[in-house]
C-alpha cells in the first residue's frame, strides 16, 4: 500500500483508537452475551457462572408455550412493512414537494412539519386513540402503524437529501422529456438510495420494539406485536424469571439481528455515504 | 368495468347482510370487553381465558371477550385511554388502590347504582380485610379477585446451620434484628455471603413501609383517601428501624433493595429471610432448593400487614343490560370455587372464607399449610396506602423511603417531605 489514509491513527493514537473501539464494543455486547448466556442454561444459573453448567432449551420452551408468538411475529412483520412502505411513499412525496417547489405558505408548513419533531408521540396516544375510534380500524395493524405514517424525520430527511442533488440532472431529464413523477423516480429515488436505507433501518428497529401504543390500540391476537406478548413476563409483582426474559428477547429480537448480521455491510456503508454528504 | 362494479354490489350486499346479522345477535346476546393484567409468572392468560369460556359455556347470553393489558400500570393508562377514546371496556381488573383515580375520572360505576339493595348482600361473602378499600363512602366500588398480603419467607436450612429452630420464623422486630445477626453470614476477608433479612424497597417501596408503619400502630391515611400522615412519630420511628437493618444492626443489605430479584437472591441462599407478596407463593414452591418456612410478617406494638392486589371494576359507559351482565360475570369469576381454583393456581389469597371451605382448596392446604398463612394474616390486615391522585402521593412516599435508606436523607426529613407533598397534591380533595 504506497497511499496511506489521512484517517489512519499511528503510534500510540492507534493503541488507544483500538482500546476505546474494543471497550465500546464489549460494553455494548455483554447485555446480549448475558442473555444468551441466560437464555441456555437453567434458572439457578442465571447468576453464577460455571462452564459446568447443563445446556438446556427449556427456557425457550416455557417461552414459547406462554404466547401466540408464531401469529405474534407475523403480526409485527406485517406492522413494521406496512409502516415503511407508507412512509417511504408519503415521505418521499412530501420531500420532493418542499424541496423543488415553490408554493405559498411552504414555509410554515415545512415548520408544521418539523414541529411533530418536538412532540413525544406518547403524548398524542388519547388523541390518537380516539381518531381511530373514529375511523373504526381499532385493534388492526393498520390502528398501530397509521399514526407514525407521515413521519416528520423521514420527511425531513429525504428533504435534505433532495435538496443537496444537482439541479442540472434535474434538468437533464426534463429537456429529455421525463414528467415529474419519472425525474422523482428516476433520478432523485436512486441518488437518495443510501438515506433511504438508513431511513428504512431506525424506523423498522423502532417499529419492532415500540410497545405502548400497540398495546393500548390492540385488544386480540389478530393484530399484536411481538413486544405485547413479551411484556408477560415482565410480571414486576412475582420478580422476574431472568431465564425465560432472555430467552424470549433473544426469540423476539432475533430475527431483526440476523437480518442486521446479514446486511451489515450494507448498512454500514449507506450511513457512511449518508453522512458524509 | 362492469366486472367491477358487480363485484363492488356484491361486497355491497355482502358486508350489508353481515351487519344485519351482526345486528340480530347483538340483540339476543351482551358482549363484555374485559381488560386483565398479569402481574404474577405462569399461563395466567390461559388460566383467564379458559374461566371466561367456562363462564360462556354457562351463560350463552353474555360473550366476553378478554384482553390482555399489560401489567397493572399499563392495564389503567389503556383503560383511561379507551374510556378518553369513548369505548372504554366494560369491566376491568385493576389495582384496589385505583378505586379513587376511577371514581375521580368519572370511569367506574358503584355496584350499588346497578343492583338493588336487598341483592348487596353478596359483598358480605368477601373477607371484610379486602372489602376495606373497595369500599368508600358507603358504596362498593370494587370486588376482591386478585389479592394478596406481605408475607415472609425464610430458608430452613439457613436457620439449621445458624443454629435456630427452623420452624419458627421471627415474631417481633427484635427477634428479627437478633436472628438476622445470626443469620448473617461473612466470609474470611469479611464480605457478606448471606444477609440476614431483605425487605424490598423498589417497586413496592411504600408497601413494604407501611407494613412497617402498621406493625408500629400507625395508619399512613384516612379512610376518604384525603390525608395522609407519613410524618406521624410512629411511621419516622418505622422508617428509621429499616434503614437501622442496614446501617447498624448491618443484617441487611446497604441502599435499595430490588423488588424484582430479592426472591431470586432467596433461591440462591444470597438471603435467609425476605419478605414479599403471597403472589410469590408458586414461584418460591416451585423454585427454591431448600425447604422453606412462611410466616407472618413480626410485630411491634402489634401484628400486621397491608392488603394489596386487584379488584373487578365495572365501568360507567355501559348500558343497564351490559352492567348486569357484568355483574353476573363479576360474581361468576369470584365465586367460592373459582376464588379458590385461583388462590391455587397463582398463590393469591381466595379472597372468601367459604374458598377455604371447597374441596379443592382443603386438599391444597393439607398437602400445602402455609398457603393458609395469608389468610389467617388477613385479621390484622389493613388497606394498602391508597388515596385521590394515588400514583403521585405514592411517588412521593416512594422517593422518601429511597432517600432514606440509601442514605442521602435522614427518615424524619424524608418524611415530612413526603407528608408536604401529599398534602399539596391532595388540598384540592379536602373538603
Amino acid at each position: 500500500m504506497s497511499q496511506t489514509n489521512i484517517y489512519d491513527s499511528r503510534g500510540l493514537a492507534r493503541v488507544l483508537d483500538t482500546a476505546a473501539a474494543w471497550t465500546l464494543a464489549v460494553l455494548w455486547a455483554l447485555p446480549l452475551l448475558y442473555a444468551v448466556w441466560t437464555a441456555f442454561h437453567p434458572s439457578e444459573f442465571s447468576t453464577r457462572f460455571t462452564l459446568a453448567a447443563p445446556l438446556t432449551l427449556d427456557n425457550f420452551r416455557a417461552a414459547w408455550d406462554a404466547a401466540p408468538f408464531a401469529r405474534y411475529l407475523v403480526n409485527t412483520v406485517l406492522l413494521v412493512t406496512l409502516v415503511l412502505s407508507g412512509q417511504l411513499v408519503l415521505c418521499t412525496l412530501a420531500a420532493y414537494a418542499f424541496a423543488k417547489y415553490d408554493f405559498p405558505g411552504k414555509g410554515i408548513l415545512f415548520a408544521l412539519v418539523l414541529m411533530q419533531l418536538m412532540i413525544m408521540p406518547d403524548v398524542l396516544v388519547v388523541e390518537n386513540y380516539r381518531t381511530m375510534s373514529a375511523i373504526g380500524v381499532l385493534d388492526s395493524t393498520l390502528a398501530i402503524g397509521l399514526p407514525y405514517m407521515a413521519s416528520a424525520f423521514g420527511i425531513f430527511l429525504l428533504r435534505q437529501t433532495f435538496k443537496s442533488i444537482p439541479k442540472e440532472l434535474d434538468e437533464a431529464a426534463a429537456v429529455e422529456g421525463a414528467s415529474t413523477l419519472q425525474i422523482l423516480w428516476k433520478v432523485y429515488v436512486p441518488l437518495g438510495k443510501p438515506v433511504y436505507l438508513a431511513y428504512a433501518l431506525v424506523s423498522v428497529s423502532y417499529h419492532w420494539n415500540n410497545f405502548l401504543w400497540p398495546l393500548i390500540v390492540t385488544n386480540t391476537t389478530n393484530s399484536r406485536p411481538l413486544t405485547v406478548g413479551l411484556q408477560v413476563f415482565s410480571s414486576t409483582e412475582q420478580g422476574v424469571d431472568w431465564s425465560i426474559i432472555t430467552a424470549a428477547t433473544l426469540m423476539t429480537s432475533g430475527p431483526l439481528l440476523i437480518g442486521f448480521l446479514l446486511f451489515q455491510r450494507q448498512f454500514v456503508q449507506s450511513f457512511m455515504r449518508a453522512g458524509i454528504k | 368495468m362492469t366486472g367491477f362494479r358487480k363485484a363492488c354490489t356484491l361486497a355491497a350486499a355482502a358486508l350489508l347482510s353481515l351487519t344485519l346479522l351482526a345486528g340480530t345477535a347483538l340483540a339476543e346476546k351482551v358482549n363484555l370487553t374485559f381488560y386483565f393484567p398479569v402481574s404474577v409468572g405462569g399461563p395466567i392468560t390461559k388460566i383467564v381465558e379458559g374461566m371466561t369460556e367456562q363462564f360462556m359455556k354457562e351463560h350463552p347470553d353474555i360473550q366476553v371477550t378478554p384482553v390482555y393489558a399489560g401489567i397493572y400500570r399499563e392495564t389503567l393508562t389503556k383503560a383511561l385511554t379507551a374510556l378518553r377514546g369513548g369505548e372504554p371496556p366494560h369491566v376491568a381488573v385493576l389495582l384496589s388502590t385505583d378505586m379513587y383515580t376511577l371514581i375521580d375520572e368519572d370511569a367506574v360505576v358503584a355496584y350499588d347504582d346497578i343492583l338493588k339493595p336487598e341483592e348487596m348482600g353478596f359483598t358480605k361473602a368477601y373477607f371484610p380485610g379486602f372489602m376495606r378499600n373497595s369500599q368508600t363512602g358507603g358504596k362498593t366500588w370494587g370486588i376482591p379477585f386478585q389479592r394478596s398480603t406481605i408475607v415472609m419467607y425464610w430458608n430452613k436450612e439457613a436457620f439449621k446451620a445458624a443454629g435456630l429452630d427452623p420452624e419458627k420464623g421471627p415474631a417481633n422486630w427484635n427477634e428479627l434484628v437478633e436472628m438476622g445477626k445470626k443469620l448473617t453470614m461473612r466470609d474470611a476477608s469479611g464480605k457478606v455471603t448471606q444477609w440476614g433479612v431483605a425487605i424490598p424497597t423498589t417497586g413496592y417501596a411504600y408497601w413494604m413501609f407501611q407494613a412497617l408503619a402498621i406493625q408500629n400502630g400507625v395508619e399512613l391515611m384516612n379512610a376518604e383517601g384525603t390525608r395522609t400522615y407519613f410524618d406521624a412519630p410512629k411511621a419516622i420511628e418505622a422508617l428509621q428501624f429499616l434503614v437501622d437493618l442496614a446501617y447498624r444492626h448491618e443484617v441487611s443489605p446497604k441502599g435499595t433493595i430490588d423488588w424484582a430479584t430479592t426472591p431470586r437472591d432467596f433461591f440462591e441462599r444470597k438471603t435467609a429471610i425476605m419478605w414479599t407478596t403471597t403472589g410469590n407463593l408458586t414461584n418460591v414452591r416451585t423454585n427454591a432448593p431448600f425447604p422453606f418456612g412462611v410466616g407472618m410478617l413480626p410485630a411491634s406494638a402489634r401484628p400486621g400487614s397491608p392488603t394489596g392486589g386487584g379488584n373487578f371494576y365495572i365501568f360507567k359507559k355501559a348500558t343497564p343490560a351490559e352492567r348486569k351482565a357484568a355483574v353476573t360475570f363479576v360474581q361468576w369469576m369470584t365465586s367460592a370455587e373459582r376464588a379458590a381454583q385461583w388462590g391455587i393456581d397463582t398463590g393469591y389469597v381466595a379472597v372468601r372464607p367459604d374458598a377455604w371451605e371447597t374441596p379443592a382448596m382443603k386438599d391444597y392446604v393439607a398437602k400445602f399449610p402455609v398457603a393458609a398463612v395469608a389468610r389467617d394474616q388477613l385479621a390484622h390486615a389493613v388497606p394498602e396506602l391508597s388515596t385521590h391522585d394515588n400514583q403521585r402521593v405514592t411517588k412521593a412516599l416512594d422517593d422518601a423511603i429511597q432517600a432514606a435508606v440509601t442514605g442521602s436523607k435522614k427518615p424524619a426529613d424524608a418524611l415530612k417531605d413526603a407528608q408536604k407533598e401529599a398534602e399539596r397534591i391532595l388540598r384540592r380533595y379536602g373538603k
